[in-house]
């Protein structure tokens, strides 16, 4: 049932040569051709195997029966199987572990988003923060009162104490000048007309300057605020600092991994924090080209000759900065990593499991096909068996007839000769002549004894079914052989099983067969030996008789002949051989069987099993 | 039992079995005539009026089956004893309902058969007597009745 489709596939795949050879013919495209032929040939070599997994082939030899054969049965099975079990379990396997992968980078992309977008948030918050603090406290001051340094140092203190991380504040005039300054540095009366953040301060009115060395020589940024005074129509600067360490404080909420980065930096690529890996402050980051766009952005990042990694950046409002995080040991593939080792381990328990499983399956069908090859051929020997004994009958029968016509005038002749001597007068060769004649009739007797056992043996193959029970026949028989056994001083032991079911079989055929054997089991003992005879229920639907006797033995090659016609051990005068063959015989013809067991100097026993319905029974 | 005035007619187409046979019961005083197929036998039924018959049944031309049928039928009063080599149980059991009085198989002793054929003939004469005796009283069918009663019809 499996064939169809891959025949279907196959004759496809054989038309699609067919066509490509026809191209091969027209077209000169010989590279391409090429490539076609090879893809042609690996496809060509799939279905083959293909085909091959799933089209029987008998592999036995005549001579090959038996243990062996199984054995490679099986072996072909477990060849055949195990690629059918695992390749799709492998598929299922590796696919749904390279989703599960690509799921845990999803939900660690979003992470990283979120803790980027959590980062900038703080940065921003941090940085209006200090503009809103720094407005308010421009506008809420006269110049004259801030230029006083003292009272500057106390406005810093105060604003420190409130907002804290500020390392100083200063004033600055319209001119550039710092006309006074609070903080650790001194710096009062610097000039910052020629600094980019001052220009940029005037021209807009609040400025948050990159990172920058300045004249303390430390990274820092500024916050600058332009107050301007219109009735005087002048304006003046309060700029507070703020050193780096704090922004870079700010970038802590970020979860990373010790491969992993994060840092700002402004438009140009300049750090504005130390990276771990990238450089220091102020040094130039090989900045990829970022697209500015609201929120967050991560990108999956495959360069050459290096790992790939996650970069994910965002923009800082109102500054020019740029928060980037570089992750190389994602939190995706860390989880991977857990994951994968449980993951495999896993997969070689099932793949474990399906073998172990699959191969005690195939060993229980094995063996299922090994039982019923053995009951069909023991069925096949049944039968060949029973064929065998009707074609015997049936020739003994026809040998009888025939022979029983020459014997008969034998008989005569040789019945007148004595009746002629027994009246002639008596001479000196009269005995020696009776003697002879009479050799010739008894011979005559002990022939046709044979011929009319075989005549009989058509004749008891015939049984017509009766409802009987077998003690009665056991108890019936041993009536019959009362005397010989009194005679023979040989005691006769019964264990009768009570209420056995009653078989449906024949009386008198029973009776020859139990008569033939339990004589069989006298004549193998010596004076006083004695024999045993029992029935029971050997399971629902057999009953048997077991009829053993502590004699002198059967050897094992005479056992082997034991039920063959003709074959006997006995005086030829006492037996022809037919006892046990007709027992048999008979035995089959009522279904059941008949089994004999024995050991020299301890005895014999027969078993004779007896279906308790037994159908066949009436057919013939 | 005197033997002397039994006649048998022997019917067997083997010659050499027939004829010894033959002799053997002569030498015991039996009146013996024989034949060697079914034709002979039916017409040497008519002159010879047999007491006993003994009857092979493999024989060519008429089988010896068709024989007893046919005896029975015309003269009831002869009794068949049977004598085959071929002998199986359903021949037995069809020479039986035809009426033959006996089935023995060859080869069989000279003792049994003369004692079957003494036994058929005392039976014959005990059947025509009491026949005979229902005669005299003048019931004919009751006569016939014994005299058919093994007649298969």
């Amino acid at each position: 049932m499996f064939s169809f489709p891959i025949e279907t596939a196959a004759t496809v795949y054989d038309t699609l040569l067919r066509i490509y050879v026809l191209s091969h013919i027209c077209v000169l495209n010989r590279g391409l051709n090429l490539s076609i032929l090879r893809f042609a040939m690996k496809i060509q070599n799939v279905i083959g195997s293909l085909k091959d997994l799933f089209t029987y082939r008998s592999n036995i030899s005549n001579a090959d029966f038996g243990e062996r054969r199984y054995k490679s049965l099986q072996r072909t099975f477990i060849f055949r199987m195990a690629p059918l079990i695992l390749v799709p379990l492998f598929i299922l396997i590796f696919a749904s572990y390279y989703l599960l992968q690509n799921l845990f980078h999803e939900e660690s992309r979003q992470q990283l988003a979120w803790d980027i977008e959590n980062a900038t948030n703080s940065i921003e918050y941090f940085v209006d923060v200090k503009i809103s603090a720094l407005r308010f406290l421009a506008s809420g001051h006269r110049y004259e009162h801030l230029s006083d340094p003292q009272l500057l140092a106390k406005v810093f203190a105060g604003f420190k104490r409130e907002f804290g991380v500020v390392v100083d504040l200063g004033l600055i005039d319209k001119h550039g000048i710092q006309q006074s300054y609070a903080g650790p540095y001194n710096l009062q009366g610097k000039d910052y007309a020629n600094q980019e953040w001052f220009h940029k301060a005037v021209t807009r009115g609040i400025y948050v300057s990159d990172v920058f060395l300045g004249y303390r020589r430390l990274p820092h940024f500024a916050i600058a605020v332009k107050n301007d005074e219109p009735d005087k129509e002048t304006f003046w600067i309060l700029r507070a600092t703020i050193d780096m360490e704090t922004l870079n404080r700010l970038l802590s909420s970020i979860k990373l991994g010790k491969d992993d980065d994060a840092f700002i930096i402004n438009h140009s690529g300049t750090l504005q924090t130390p990276s771990q890996h990238h450089g220091n402050v102020l040094e130039q980051y090989p900045i990829p080209t970022l697209v500015r766009q609201r929120g967050t952005t991560i990108v999956d990042i495959d360069e050459k000759d290096r790992p790939p990694y996650v970069f994910g950046y965002a923009f800082i409002k109102d500054s020019s900065w740029i928060l980037c995080v570089v992750e190389k040991s994602g939190a995706g593939s860390r989880i991977a990593a857990v994951f994968r080792t449980e993951y495999f381990a896993l997969l070689a328990v099932t793949v474990c499991l399906i073998l172990i499983a699959s191969f005690r399956m195939i060993h229980v069908m094995v063996n299922w096909i090994k039982e019923s090859d053995q009951k069909r051929e023991e069925a096949l020997r049944e039968v060949e068996h029973a064929t065998k004994l009707a074609s015997i009958g049936r020739l003994a029968a026809g040998v009888s007839h025939e022979i029983n016509n020459p014997l008969a005038i034998i008989n005569e002749k040789a019945g007148l000769i004595r009746d002629i001597l027994t009246l002639s007068e008596n001479n000196l060769d009269r005995d020696k002549f009776l003697t002879n004649v009479n050799g010739i009739l008894d011979s005559v007797k002990r022939a046709r004894t044979i011929t009319h056992q075989l005549l009989g043996f058509a004749r008891r193959m015939d049984v017509t079914p009766e409802v009987i029970n077998l003690n009665d026949v056991v108890k019936e028989v041993l009536g019959f052989l009362e005397k010989e056994t009194l005679f023979r001083d040989v005691n006769i032991k019964q264990h009768l099983t009570e209420n056995l079911p009653r078989i449906k079989s024949n009386r008198s055929r029973l009776q020859q067969v139990f008569l033939n054997i339990t004589n069989n089991a006298i004549d193998a003992l010596d004076t006083g030996g004695s024999i045993e005879i029992i029935t029971d229920l050997k399971d629902a639907d057999t009953v048997r008789a077991i009829i053993k006797d502590n004699g002198h033995g059967i050897d094992a090659a005479t056992l082997k002949h034991i039920f063959d016609p003709f074959f006997t051990t006995k005086h030829k005068k006492k037996g022809t051989g037919l006892g046990l063959f007709i027992s048999y015989g008979i035995i089959k013809k009522l279904g059941g069987q008949i089994l004999v067991e024995s050991e020299i100097n301890k005895g014999t026993t027969f078993s004779i099993e007896l279906p308790i319905n037994h159908s066949a029974a009436t057919t013939s | 039992m005197k033997s002397k005035n039994i006649k048998v007619l022997l019917v067997d187409d083997e010659e050499a079995f027939v004829n010894t046979l033959a002799n053997r019961l002569k030498m015991r005083d039996l009146k013996v005539e024989t034949v060697y197929d079914g034709e002979q036998a039916l017409s040497a039924v008519e002159d010879k009026e047999p007491d006993v018959m003994i009857l092979d049944l493999k024989m060519p031309g008429l089988h010896g089956m068709e024989v007893l049928r046919k005896i029975r039928k015309a003269y009831p009063n002869i009794q068949v004893i049977v004598l085959t080599g071929h002998g199986t149980e359903k021949d037995e059991e069809e020479a039986k309902r035809l009426g033959g009085f006996d089935f023995l198989k060859k080869p069989t002793d000279i003792e049994t058969l003369l004692g079957k054929i003494k036994v058929a003939y005392k039976e014959k004469l005990e059947k025509t007597l009491s026949a005979i005796a229902f005669a005299e009283a003048g019931e004919f069918d009751t006569a016939r009745e014994i005299m058919d009663e093994e007649n298969g019809n």
